[in-house]
């Protein structure tokens, strides 16, 4: 009795905690969505087709899961894993209100496959969330 | 009788085999090629005027650049212009493996045929605009040799420039020289802005593909179409070389060997970038004449990394079968020894942190004899553009 008690008072804590992960929100139905054991991440890109060798800006919007530490900073940067290298462009990343960020100066130089990577930096850890674009 | 009916059959024979070449020509190409080959036009590209140039598109302007162009009084020794090496007639280049004005330079000259398009300027793209790329070779001693000093007084001392400048810029030529020199470099640049290649029969093919016109595709070469398939496919050649002008705009190492004299390389784009974000003629600088820096994204985000040691930038192969010998120090002298870099590339010679997909092509005769006939169809034949503009007419008053 015991122990079933001790099971449905972790079974109660597993689903609150999966019931709170947040859902970061980033009006348009363009927006890419992405998780990290502590942060959800939705952006996009501006313009909305990325074109080889033209700049592009990404505006995105994060959300702490309940208990996670608010971020401190946020990277973005993209590289070609079959190529093995990055950008020759360094971003930059301003804050805006509403936990939402603006990147701007990214270009991808060459067709291929692409991965994005935003690193989300808070209480000395970072979660790093990526997600694989291909361009034509 | 006979003979009347074996012609006929004769040229009809011929024209049934055309056309179902001219058939063949479209459907041999899958949805993923004629993707990538209709992203290489249309041409010519509609482009804006260059903001940071606030005589950009101005007629005078062009007219007063395009005496300067040709003006070997520009250099401190005269002698020398910027058409001593931007021939007209040769494409705008000089033919030589590296550059020769006052001394021998280390690097081969790239055409100023449709500049307009570039973001980076000269083979280590030292330079994000046109203008303060035209003042490069102004100052520097191996090429005209030149000051600001003396190019200033020339064109307050010489009536002709003097109302002339007037004309372009609404003011009487200044008395600070560097501010007049940055204006000469602008009217150059509106010059230059004016030399633009015409359609080639890639053009007519590509623009034949978007429409589903069969007889018009059918009408390219089979050799250009098996290069062209090959550079969009197996060669990878799209990749780098892509879009309208065909490159894109940015810098790579391709195995070409960089060394100089004895201990001396060729940095490349690692110099490149150190110049540009040193220059106070670089976009971020005062001389930028669009207050919004609009056009200055790429400047603001560049980097320079240890990767870029040894790079060019990707040049446009438009006209290229026109401009060898070939790469940033003129290494190969025809197409053939490019496409056979390629075909046989010896990767020891690329960097250790540098792109991963460069391999060997390892391509027949043939299909290297090909993908030269698709470059060959990438030339402009007429030769209004390979032309000098005429600089004769009444003087300015």
């Amino acid at each position: 009795m015991k122990l079933s008690g001790a099971l449905s008072w972790t079974l109660l804590w597993l689903f609150a905690g999966a019931a709170q992960a947040c859902v970061a929100d980033l009006p348009g139905a363009t927006a890419k969505k992405l998780e990290s054991a502590r942060y959800g991440l939705a952006y996009r890109t501006q313009p909305e087709k990325i074109s080889v060798g033209k700049h592009f800006a990404v505006e995105l919007a994060l959300c702490a899961d309940q208990g996670a530490a608010l971020p401190e900073s946020v990277k973005v940067d993209a590289h070609m894993p079959e190529h093995r290298h990055g950008m020759n462009y360094k971003t930059s990343v301003s804050a805006l209100p509403g936990g939402r960020f603006r990147a701007e100066g990214l270009m991808f130089h060459m067709a291929g496959r692409w991965e994005f990577v935003f690193e989300v930096r808070a209480a000395g850890k970072t979660d790093r969330l990526t997600q694989s674009i291909l361009v034509e | 009788m006979p003979r009347r009916l074996a012609t006929a059959g004769f040229i009809l024979t011929a024209c049934v085999s055309w056309l179902v070449f001219a058939a063949d020509a479209m459907r041999s190409l899958s949805e993923a090629e004629v993707r990538q080959i209709l992203q290489h036009g249309p041409w010519p590209v509609a482009v804006p005027r260059d903001p940071s140039n606030r005589v950009s598109g101005n007629v005078e302007a062009v007219d007063m650049g395009a005496r300067l162009f040709f003006d070997p009084r520009l250099s401190v020794q005269g002698g020398i212009s910027c058409g001593t090496c931007h021939v007209p007639e040769r494409s705008w280049t000089d033919g030589q493996k590296r550059g020769v004005a006052l001394a021998t330079v280390d690097r081969n000259t790239p055409s100023v045929l449709n500049q307009r398009l570039n973001r980076w300027y000269g083979l280590d793209g030292a330079n994000d605009n046109l203008w303060s790329q035209s003042i490069r070779p102004i100052l520097d001693e191996r090429e005209l040799g030149s000051s600001a000093r003396h190019v200033a007084q020339l064109v307050r001392d010489d009536r002709d420039y003097a109302c002339r400048y007037e004309k372009a810029f609404g003011r009487r030529p200044p008395q600070d020289d560097e501010a007049l020199l940055v204006d000469v470099s602008k009217a150059l640049a509106a010059y230059q802005e004016t030399i633009v290649s015409g359609r080639t029969a890639f053009d007519d093919f590509r623009d034949a593909l978007e429409r589903g016109d069969q007889d018009a595709a059918g009408r390219y070469p089979v050799e250009a179409l098996r290069g062209l398939k090959i550079f969009v496919g197996k060669g990878n050649c799209t990749i780098c070389h892509v879009g309208p002008n065909f490159t894109n705009g940015e810098f790579h190492d391709i195995g070409v060997p960089f060394f100089l004299a004895m201990g001396k390389v060729d940095a490349g784009r690692y110099e490149g970038v150190k110049k540009l974000q040193d220059s106070k003629f670089n976009l971020l600088g005062p001389y930028n004449d669009d207050t919004a820096r609009s056009t200055a994204t790429s400047t603001q985000h560049v980097t320079r990394e240890q990767r870029n040691f040894g790079e060019f930038k990707v040049p446009s192969l438009r006209n290229v079968a026109l401009t060898a010998p070939y790469m940033h120090n003129g290494h190969y002298a025809s197409l053939r020894e490019v496409v056979h870099h390629y075909s046989e590339l010896n990767e020891e010679r690329l960097h250790a942190d540098g792109e991963r997909i460069l391999k060997p092509l390892n391509l027949t005769e043939r299909e290297a004899a090909d993908l030269v006939s698709f470059l060959e169809s990438l030339t402009d034949r007429d030769t209004r553009w390979r032309s000098r503009a005429p600089l004769e007419g009444p003087a300015c008053n």
